[in-house]
């Protein structure tokens, strides 16, 4: 017998070949089972949870925040948002509200809808797309959006008297239909987290703030007026370059012209204009025209003496340094109760990042709860297009984390 | 509403196949009982879906009417099946006369 002939054939067991596709039967049935049970869980957490609910609408705003439009399920099973225009008066002048509402009456569970009160950063940012989809997205989502809009902040300077404005519309929120008054936030973009900080910091209403969000905000003026005279800012203790844009110079030099004479303030109006350039720095003989307190500030905002900043900072006039410091988000955080997620990113071109750390630092003195994430998705506090996968991945975890964070407050 | 109401009806055809898949069907249903478990499972999805709607709102309707179908054809098929077997043994009693 040579090794081609074929084999005969062995006695077959006709029950192992009967059990062959029972066996295969019986694993689709599990798979099935399993599916099935799994299904059953996802949609009980999704619903019944408010950790589920949070995170459904916590993944159904990440995209239309990262494609800067809503996307089609949030259209799809989104309420229909109503919009109106609303101005109060307050103590420090008019406080105008942009109000951003769902349509429909709030659902039995979870009851009461949240609110959360956008204060945007310097400038009339009303119309701005970003913002609009943002607060669209949010009231799709079953919440009420207010943003806040006061003269000072649309001349861009900077008050901590309009904190006086996040108090009037928080109050004016607690009386809003279908709003319940322990779910109102804060959130604050820029500069705006004074007016924040201020606002929560109040004893009318700190102890009913659920939280505080802050997106490229800063801390302390003189440590950023130092980080702005250097042209430079301390990471990881490495020295970065880092270059203001023209519009904090120019919100830099409107907020303290009340302090400076007529001629002070022309000329810094002059040397910081609102632009997209920076403009030529003044002449020797404008300079010299300078009172010493408004040349030791040009001389920081200009950036042209990085290796005298102390010293310039040290040079400006007492009513100066108050200002600066009532203008400091850190003087008032003491009075702050909310829980305050700080959110920046690295390669801020407005605000350096070291205002975040530095605003960590104080919070961690202070034993203040806070949570503190840094980004590369973002412009300053509008999310940059053509992000890549990485970015995406990266950052939406973390944004997808402080946003469920949020909406928690109302699921 | 339409376009939700569609979505949640298909849903609840998948999970009637699952359920099929997953011999959940009673035996007494017979051939046609696989049918019967779609339909089951699309009319309970449905339900559930407009239940979740009104309850915790659109946005989380699709999530309830996922476990309400789950949930519906798992439990239904039985409750119907005990039904129809205590029906037929309250009407097979004797009637004394």
């Amino acid at each position: 017998m040579d090794g081609h002939q074929l084999a005969l054939p062995k006695e077959i067991d006709p029950g192992a070949l009967a059990a062959r596709p029972q066996r295969t039967w019986k694993l689709g049935q599990r798979v099935a089972q399993a599916t099935l049970a799994l299904l059953l869980c996802l949609g009980c957490f999704l619903s019944l949870f408010p950790w589920g609910r949070a995170l459904t609408r916590s993944a159904l705003l990440l995209p239309a925040l990262l494609i800067a439009s809503a996307p089609a399920p949030l259209v799809l099973t989104g309420d229909p948002v109503h919009f109106r225009r609303l101005t109060l008066s307050s103590a420090s002048g008019p406080v105008f509200l942009d109000i951003y509402e769902p349509a429909t009456p709030p659902p039995p569970i979870p009851g009461g809808r949240e609110a959360i009160i956008d204060v945007p950063g310097a400038g009339d940012n009303r119309a701005v797309p970003q913002l609009v989809n943002l607060s669209q997205s949010l009231a799709r989502e079953g919440v009420v959006v207010v943003n806040v809009g006061t003269p000072a902040l649309f001349d861009y300077r900077v008050s901590a008297r309009d904190g006086e404005a996040v108090v009037q519309a928080f109050e004016f929120l607690q009386h809003w239909p279908g709003v319940d008054r322990q779910r109102i936030g804060i959130l604050a973009f820029s500069v705006g987290d004074l007016m924040a900080c201020v606002g929560a910091g109040d004893p009318h209403i700190r102890d009913r703030v659920a939280f505080l969000a802050f997106l490229g905000g800063y801390v302390d003026v003189t440590s950023l007026l130092g980080t702005v005279g250097r042209r430079a800012q301390d990471v990881a203790g490495q020295t970065q370059p880092w270059q203001p844009i023209p519009t904090d110079l120019y919100v830099l030099a409107r907020t303290v012209s009340s302090l400076l004479s007529s001629s002070d303030q022309q000329l810094l109006r002059k040397a910081f204009p609102l632009a997209a350039t920076l403009a030529p720095p003044l002449s020797a003989q404008q300079q010299a025209q300078l009172s010493p307190d408004a040349a030791a500030y040009y001389h920081l905002l200009e950036g042209n003496e990085p290796g005298r900043v102390n010293r310039n900072l040290a040079a400006l006039s007492p009513p100066m340094k108050a200002l600066l410091t009532q203008l400091s988000p850190l003087s008032v955080l003491g009075q702050i109760r909310a829980r305050i997620h700080l959110l920046h990113d690295r390669t801020d071109p407005s605000i350096p990042f070291t205002q975040a750390q530095e605003f960590a630092v104080a919070l961690t003195r202070l034993h203040h709860p806070y949570d503190f994430a840094a980004y590369s998705i973002f412009s300053h506090v509008q999310v940059q297009s053509n992000l890549d996968l990485e970015q995406v991945l990266g950052d939406g975890s973390k944004l997808l984390g402080v946003l469920t964070s949020m909406l928690l407050v109302g699921s | 509403m339409l376009i939700l109401s569609l979505l949640w009806a298909v849903l609840g055809l998948l999970i009637g196949a699952l359920a099929n898949a997953a011999k959940l069907r009673p035996a007494t249903w017979g051939r046609g009982g696989r049918l019967v478990m779609l339909g089951l499972g699309a009319l309970v999805a449905l339900l559930g879906g407009w239940l979740g709607t009104w309850m915790f709102g659109a946005l989380f309707a699709t999530a309830t009417a996922l476990w309400i179908a789950v949930l519906g054809v798992a439990l239904l098929s039985r409750l119907i099946t005990w039904c129809n077997a205590w029906l037929h043994s309250w009407s097979a009693v004797p009637i004394k006369t």
